[in-house]
């Protein structure tokens, strides 16, 4: 079968490629770094202990935020030696300006200066020198408000314990029944991340190789190969043997990224690193993305074939590819309106549309079980436009291949789609 | 198995408006070197691809070694394009193994061979380097040899010495004409006519689609051969086409060359020089290709 040989030589010449195996290896890299080093990042305190002074006006807080502040470091020692300094009246200002000194010239950490007028607006300072952490500025904003509310209870003759036990929040956690029978925990952050992950490697995986194609036949009808690659085999056989030729080269890639993929969830999943423990993801969604890619494949990358057929340079062949790669990039637009609520009718139609289907549909699945029958809709319906659009690509290439120069118009390439047929 | 490897009867070729190939027919013997000549955009390159099966005739049939064009088995026959390509990124030995698979060898065969021709035309030292790293001779050789590598009865060559050095030429041609004596055939596109006379068993010349002649080497040179002269004279001898007994004369430089009259005397002609001015040298010839190439070819249609 000669058709062999072009998938061989497609698969080999891509495979082997730097690009190829640079990609294979750095794009895992990148999304490590991406999603998950912030997230460790977040969580891992610096250990480090932080000489603070409390200025206060009022007399009534400093102690109170003293006392609260008991935080320890991991060898036990206190987090936060704070020095409670009461300074009424007229003496804050000045008190406030000779902390603000002693900041400066190292021998504080961090001055809180909390003025009289705390209880009417609300307002406090947080006065720091460089440290920009986020997270010990909550802590201080949660210890002064429970402070103050404290104070502001007591004023009014109410019990804070009692109070604070009537007005306790409600926290829900989300649960999702899956197709199993069972409940699975989710949370929207690492749900967000996940699809947002998937799709776009989703997106770039069917573009670059797309592109691909696309490029590899222009240089061979730019080199003239074309003519020899014809004399032996049919046009038939070219175009099935780039299209699995580098559609096998794709999955390969894909396939390595859902191995490493998989060995992540697994760790994940293990709860060896606790702050990984919200990143899960089913075996079954990995298996989803490579048939997605696999359909995806077929549709776009034979209306990348048609287009370099048409074209006898990579610039005139940009507009072209420009068009197929609009219908791409709107389910990536629509991903937000679809986190929302993955199952409105807008989002089902969408994932029913086989040019976006492969993405909305993975999107879909990841964020919430559509039924089944919508699943298999979703994929017979772009299997019967992968026929469509490869017969056209097929009647459009024959023709198309052997053109040289000027790009054709729609109507010329509708003609060429009559006469070839 | 007829005498003839193609026949060609009455294949038309439009591009729009354009008729490219107009009702062309010939004929190619087996076991000649048959010489498609005519200028730029005579039609010989699409004659070609219609040969290839790279496109179809709207009019017309094909018939090549003995079948119809549809049912040719193209692996039988060795193309070589007018415009040379090769996959540039890859290795010389392995785009010779792919284009030797794809024409139907086995993958151990189609090696084997690649390695014989490139220690024939002195590549072997290459195979292992990127076609893009080749100078444009060798990456014309190298296309050369992807086009035998199966050992095709039929060679088609379109211009397959455009671009190369006279050493290099020299050796495509040895390799010629040595598959010629093997018994196959060669069919092969030129406008360089000294080529033609050198190689060629028969010609056929076409303008604008059309056969203007074609048969035997020598029997289109006697066609046309029936009186000339060569002349090298000291002076001007522009006053040589006024004389009754001359058709035409063509002024090679160091040469003039003059059609004759049928029945003229030729040395009536040299008489009539010598009246005028001191000649150095005459000989009775026949034409060139060349010469018959330009007469026929500028003539009005």
């Amino acid at each position: 079968m000669k058709v062999g040989h072009i998938i061989r030589r497609e698969y080999t010449e891509n495979v082997r490629r730097k690009s190829f195996i640079i990609s294979t290896l750095l794009v895992p890299i990148l999304m490590l770094v991406f999603f998950v080093v912030p997230v460790l990042f977040a969580l891992l305190e610096p250990d480090k202990s932080y000489c603070v002074v409390v200025l206060d006006q009022t007399g009534k807080l400093g102690d109170g935020v003293a006392a609260a502040l008991s935080d320890t470091l991991t060898d036990g020692g206190r987090k936060y030696l704070v020095t409670a300094a009461p300074s009424a009246g007229d003496a804050y200002a000045p008190a406030r300006a000779a902390r603000v000194e002693e900041l400066r010239g190292g021998k504080l950490d961090i001055v809180i200066a909390l003025p009289a007028s705390i209880f009417a607006d609300g307002k406090a300072s947080y006065i720091t020198r460089e440290e920009r952490n986020m997270n010990v500025l909550e802590r201080f904003e949660d210890v002064i408000t429970d402070v103050v509310i404290q104070n502001r209870l007591a004023a009014e003759g109410l019990e804070y314990e009692r109070v604070k036990t009537l007005t306790a929040g409600i926290d829900l956690d989300m649960q999702q029944v899956t197709a199993q029978g069972g409940l699975e925990e989710k949370s929207f952050l690492s749900d967000y991340g996940i699809v947002f992950v998937f799709t776009m490697i989703l997106y770039s995986s069917l573009l670059s190789w797309g592109m691909t194609i696309s490029k590899s036949i222009i240089e061979e009808k730019g080199s003239r190969v074309i003519e020899v690659l014809l004399s032996a085999v049919s046009t038939r056989d070219l175009m099935w043997g780039k299209l699995i030729g580098v559609g096998l080269a794709g999955l390969t890639q894909l396939g390595a990224w859902a191995v490493m993929g998989l060995a992540f969830a697994g760790y994940a999943a293990s709860g060896m690193v606790g702050a990984l423990a919200s990143f899960q993801i089913a075996p079954a969604v990995f298996v989803y993305l490579i048939a997605f890619f696999v359909l995806g494949f077929m549709l776009f990358s034979s209306l990348f074939m048609t287009v370099g057929s048409v074209c006898s340079t990579d610039q005139d062949a940009q507009q072209l590819q420009g068009l197929i790669t609009l219908p791409m990039i709107i389910p990536i637009l629509c991903l937000m309106l679809l986190l929302q609520n993955p199952n409105s009718p807008l989002a089902v139609v969408l994932s029913l549309i086989p040019l976006f289907a492969p993405m909305i549909m993975l999107a879909r699945i990841i964020l919430l079980q559509p039924p089944l029958w919508q699943i298999l809709l979703s994929m017979a319906l772009i299997l019967v436009s992968v026929f469509l659009s490869i017969s056209f690509a097929a009647r459009i290439f024959r023709v198309g291949i052997l053109m040289y120069g000027k790009r054709p118009s729609l109507r010329e390439m509708i003609r060429w789609y009559k006469l070839a047929g | 198995m007829s005498d003839s490897v193609v026949d060609i009867r009455g294949i038309v070729k439009r591009y729009g408006d354009f008729t490219a190939v107009d009702g062309l027919s010939f004929t190619v013997p087996a076991g000649s070197i048959y010489g498609l000549l005519g200028p730029n955009g005579a039609g010989k390159s699409t004659t070609i691809r219609m040969m290839m099966r790279i496109m179809l005739p709207d009019e017309g049939t094909i018939r090549i070694l003995g079948s119809e064009l549809a049912r040719v088995d193209l692996d039988r026959i060795g193309y070589l394009p007018e415009e040379r390509g090769l996959y540039k990124k890859m290795k010389v030995g392995k785009v010779l193994t792919f284009f030797g698979e794809i024409k139907g060898l086995e993958r151990r065969e189609a090696q084997r061979r690649a390695h014989a021709w490139l220690e024939r035309l002195g590549l072997l030292d290459r195979a292992e380097k990127p076609v893009e790293d080749l100078s444009k001779g060798m990456q014309q050789k190298v296309q050369f040899i992807s086009t035998m590598l199966h050992e095709p009865e039929l060679l088609i060559l379109d211009e397959p010495f455009s671009g190369l050095d006279p050493v290099n030429a020299s050796v495509i041609k040895d390799v010629i004409l040595e598959y010629h004596r093997k018994g196959h055939t060669i069919v092969f596109c030129t406008h360089m006519m000294d080529q033609v006379e050198k190689l060629c068993d028969y010609i056929c010349l076409i303008n604008r689609g059309r056969v203007v002649l074609s048969g035997t080497l020598q029997a289109v040179k006697k066609e046309y051969g029936h009186n000339g002269v060569a002349l090298r004279v000291v002076g001007d001898g522009s006053f040589l086409r006024e004389l009754p007994e001359v058709v035409s004369l063509q002024d090679n430089g160091n040469e003039l060359f003059l059609r004759l009259r049928d029945g003229v005397d030729p040395y009536r002609v040299l008489e009539a020089a010598r009246a005028r001015i001191p000649v150095t040298r005459f000989e009775l010839a026949e034409p060139s290709i060349h010469d018959i190439f330009i007469e026929r070819v500028s003539e009005p249609s």
